[in-house]
């Protein structure tokens, strides 16, 4: 099976290659018998890692040691979802994988039906084709999934405790999923800068492969900040760790960059700036793997270092090379149609965010590439704390809650009408009441009361909005109006809905980030502690043996006058084939907080030691994952066709709202 | 103009967060040779921890142990807990200062998570270290 793998890996390298070619070239050519051989090779390649993929898969299940990324990352005793998911944690199973992930959407996107007149897909589908061959030449030169175990070995080593957790089965095929995802956009922007065709034809395309990436590559970054939260025991999330940033940047760069693509489309403003954020999101993706490959970094992940990590950089920095030269060549035909002329519009508040927004990214950037600058700029390696980060952090957010506070009531390329003055200033003075509210509830903090205030005017603008547009549809029917409305510009509502998520990200980091509280306690069998309102009773001792481990949990009655009674079991496991220890912390989740507890030891005198921390609004910080998604599909969900977008689409225009 | 002032508050608040949080970023070995000239700075220390010398509070509370070096020791200090993962031979990266010759006081120890697990607890021969199963809670 081994050697069947890698000729199956090494055709579909002849095949990805090939397909480059024929689509690339039978589109310069206007051969149409060259690009359907492209289209079939494409097809092939996509067969023949489904390929590689399953003789993997089998192997992990099968526990078949006689794979080197079986031996490393598995053992008889671990359960079979596990097992699977020692396919994503070696460096050459992630790569096959993002390989898969690649092929399965860059045959999507070539065949996917639409409307049939799309000069720039064969051009963008040869390109994701190409990219696709340099993963397969980085697996087949520098990582190979199908290398046999050097040691005939009749058990593997394991898969790390703290990676066994459900989390995990989930955070890297998602992340890889959005990587894979920002090379459709990358190539639709270079298909349009290489064959000049700049018009909005690749900004509509664009559109949904931006939004399906940003959501997917954003619900695996908060995936892998919940497995932080739940597995590593530190009782915070975030660490500002370059493993993590590398896959943050990214994020942020796309966040500007499908805003950048609404400002294009809607205003003709920002087209040099979303063709470069669209080479530069995709670059940043081959960048994470960098950070993640190369070992100079400071990282607490410790992911096995190899050369390919430079093979990225080098790869990023031809992406980064070729997208200047380009826009340089086509800057002529990339001037704004309608400059700003009004502050008070959405695209101003678009740019001013978007300038925020690339500026954390940069930061970001700085801050994790710090080591490796220093050592150049200074002679000397220098890392920089979490403060850097998040002395930049807060003022971007509180701008990114202004501007999205106030957009609903403000239109692209006009100042406010009367009405949406007055509602402005009526949400203005709801978002005070707001406050005065929070101050009397006992919020002291700046920050804190700025996002109350946000969250108020939010909410209302939203309604507010809402309110003008069914009094503009059908004034005297109110819900008529109302479904007309929401029909008519789903995707306007659904940006919207997908801006409350970023308000609920903000309530849970601000809550959890002001409002911790953290105890340090030592508790026999039966003794209590009276601490955060709460009466923290240690029950008793729990010991557990599994067949790979050792339990030994702690009961803990965690009650309250005001709250109701729950029970909390904290533990540590002890892995018998690694021999290691590993925290299993416990948490009672609220929409007010978590009740985070840690188990650390016995003290020798059947005394045990705990952290007990209450982490506030948490739960909302989730929450904002599936807003997004909820937002993101609704904004992605096809739209019917009336008679009057067909004459719209033939006339070249857009309705800003949608 | 509001662009101006984004751009002027980004730069003073990462200026400021950078003066707050910089350390210099060393290996055990580096830190041993420059000792005298580190005294005042915050550091961020990355090392091995030597076999036989790590050592746990049997409350978890403070941790000590020897970097693995080239020439002469760096003893850490720290206080606890200690993350699960921490073993002899293993990588870890300790902030901190310097208290005096050979003695670095930690603020805080970080392991790497395991993202990639190769078998930490095995030593040269590739036994498991008793001390990693020695620790019971």
């Amino acid at each position: 099976m081994i050697v069947a793998g890698q000729l199956a890996l090494l055709t579909a390298f002849i095949t990805a290659g090939f397909s480059a070619f024929a689509l690339l070239a039978g589109t310069a050519c206007e051969r149409r018998g060259l690009q359907r051989a492209g289209t079939v090779s494409a097809a092939a390649c996509l067969v023949l890692l489904t390929a590689v993929t399953a003789i993997l898969i089998r192997a992990l299940l099968a526990r078949d040691f006689r794979f080197a990324c079986v031996a490393e990352g598995t053992d008889r005793l671990l359960p079979w979802y596990y097992s699977l998911s020692a396919f994503w944690v070696g460096q050459a199973g992630s790569l096959l994988l993002w390989s898969w992930l690649l092929s399965i959407l860059a045959m999507v996107f070539g065949l996917w039906p639409r409307s049939g007149r799309e000069p720039l897909r064969p051009t963008a589908f040869g390109i994701l084709m190409a990219y696709l061959g340099f993963l397969l030449a980085v697996m087949i030169f520098g990582a190979d999934p199908m290398q046999p175990s050097l040691e005939a070995s009749r058990e593997g080593t394991g898969l790390s405790p703290l990676l066994q957790h459900p989390v995990m089965l989930l955070h890297p095929p998602i992340v890889f999923l959005g990587y894979a995802g920002w090379a459709i956009p990358f190539a639709l922007a270079a298909a349009a800068l290489i064959t000049g065709r700049l018009e909005s034809d690749w900004v509509k395309q664009s559109r949904p492969w931006s939004l399906f990436s940003w959501v997917v590559l954003g619900c695996g970054i908060l995936l892998g900040a919940d497995w932080a939260y739940e597995e590593l025991g530190w009782g915070g999330y975030w660490s500002w760790d370059p493993v993590e940033n590398g896959s943050l940047i990214p994020w942020i760069v796309g966040t500007v960059l499908i805003h950048a693509l609404m400002a294009w489309q809607y205003r003709g403003v920002l087209k040099k700036t979303s063709l470069a954020l669209a080479v530069a999101t995709f670059a940043l993706c081959n960048f994470a793997t960098f950070l993640t490959r190369s070992g100079i970094f400071s990282s607490l992940h410790a992911f096995s270092q190899s050369p390919i990590g430079w093979m990225f950089l080098a790869w990023m920095f031809v992406l980064l090379a070729g997208g200047f030269v380009l826009l340089l060549v086509r800057r002529g035909q990339l001037r704004p149609q309608q400059p700003v002329r009004s502050f008070w519009t959405r695209q101003s508040l678009l740019v001013l965010a978007s300038l925020g927004l690339l500026l954390l990214a940069l930061v970001a950037v700085a801050g994790t590439t710090a080591i490796p600058l220093s050592r150049i700029l200074l002679g000397r390696a220098i890392v920089v704390g979490p403060d850097f980060y998040n002395g930049v952090l807060v003022p971007v957010g509180v701008l990114l809650l202004v501007t999205i506070s106030l957009v609903p009531l403000l239109s692209w390329g006009r100042p406010p009408t009367g009405e949406q003055k007055r509602a402005i200033r009526l949400c203005v003075a709801g978002g005070t009441v707001a406050v005065a509210a929070a101050m009397l509830g006992g919020v002291r903090h700046p920050l804190g009361l700025a996002v109350v205030a946000a969250v108020a005017v939010t909410v209302l603008s939203l309604a507010a909005a809402l309110v003008l547009e069914v009094r503009q549809q059908q004034p005297s029917l109110a819900w008529p109006g109302l479904r007309r409305a929401l029909g008519q510009h789903r995707r306007q509502y659904a940006g919207f809905i997908v801006h409350l998520a970023f308000i609920c990200l903000a309530v849970g980091v601000t809550g959890s980030s002001l409002g911790t509280q953290r105890y340090e306690a030592t508790l026999a069998e039966g003794e209590a502690i009276n601490w955060a309102d709460r009466k923290v009773r240690f029950v008793r001792w729990i010991e557990q043996r599994l067949p790979d481990q050792v339990v030994v949990a702690t009961e803990l009655e965690i009650g309250g006058e005001r709250a109701k009674t729950f029970h909390l079991l904290p533990a540590r496991h002890f892995y018998t084939l690694q021999r290691i220890w590993t925290t299993q912390v416990a948490i009672h989740a609220d929409w007010a907080g978590d009740f985070y507890t840690i188990l650390h030891d016995n003290n020798g005198q059947g005394r045990a030691s705990f952290t007990l921390l209450v982490n506030p609004l948490m739960r909302w910080m989730w929450l904002s994952g599936g807003v997004a998604l909820a937002g993101t599909l609704l904004a992605l969900w096809p739209a019917r066709r009336s008679a009057s977008q067909h004459v719209s689409e033939r006339h070249g225009g857009n309705d800003p709202r949608d | 103009m509001a662009g101006a002032v984004v751009v002027a508050v980004t730069i003073y608040m990462a200026f400021a967060g950078a003066s707050a949080s910089w350390q210099y970023y060393l290996t055990a070995d580096e830190c041993l040779a420059r000792e005298d000239t580190l005294a005042k700075d915050r550091l961020r220390v990355g090392g091995k921890v030597a076999a036989k010398t790590l050592q746990v509070s049997s409350d978890r509370r403070q941790i000590a142990f020897t970097f693995q070096t080239a020439k002469g020791r760096l003893a850490v200090l720290c206080a606890g807990p200690p993350p699960d993962n921490l073993v002899e031979g293993m990588d870890v990266v300790v902030e901190g200062r310097l208290k005096g010759p050979g003695l670095l006081q930690g603020e805080k120890l970080l392991t790497r998570c395991a993202s990639k697990y190769k078998s930490s607890s095995a030593d040269a021969s590739g036994k498991p270290s008793e001390a990693a199963a020695a620790r019971r809670p």
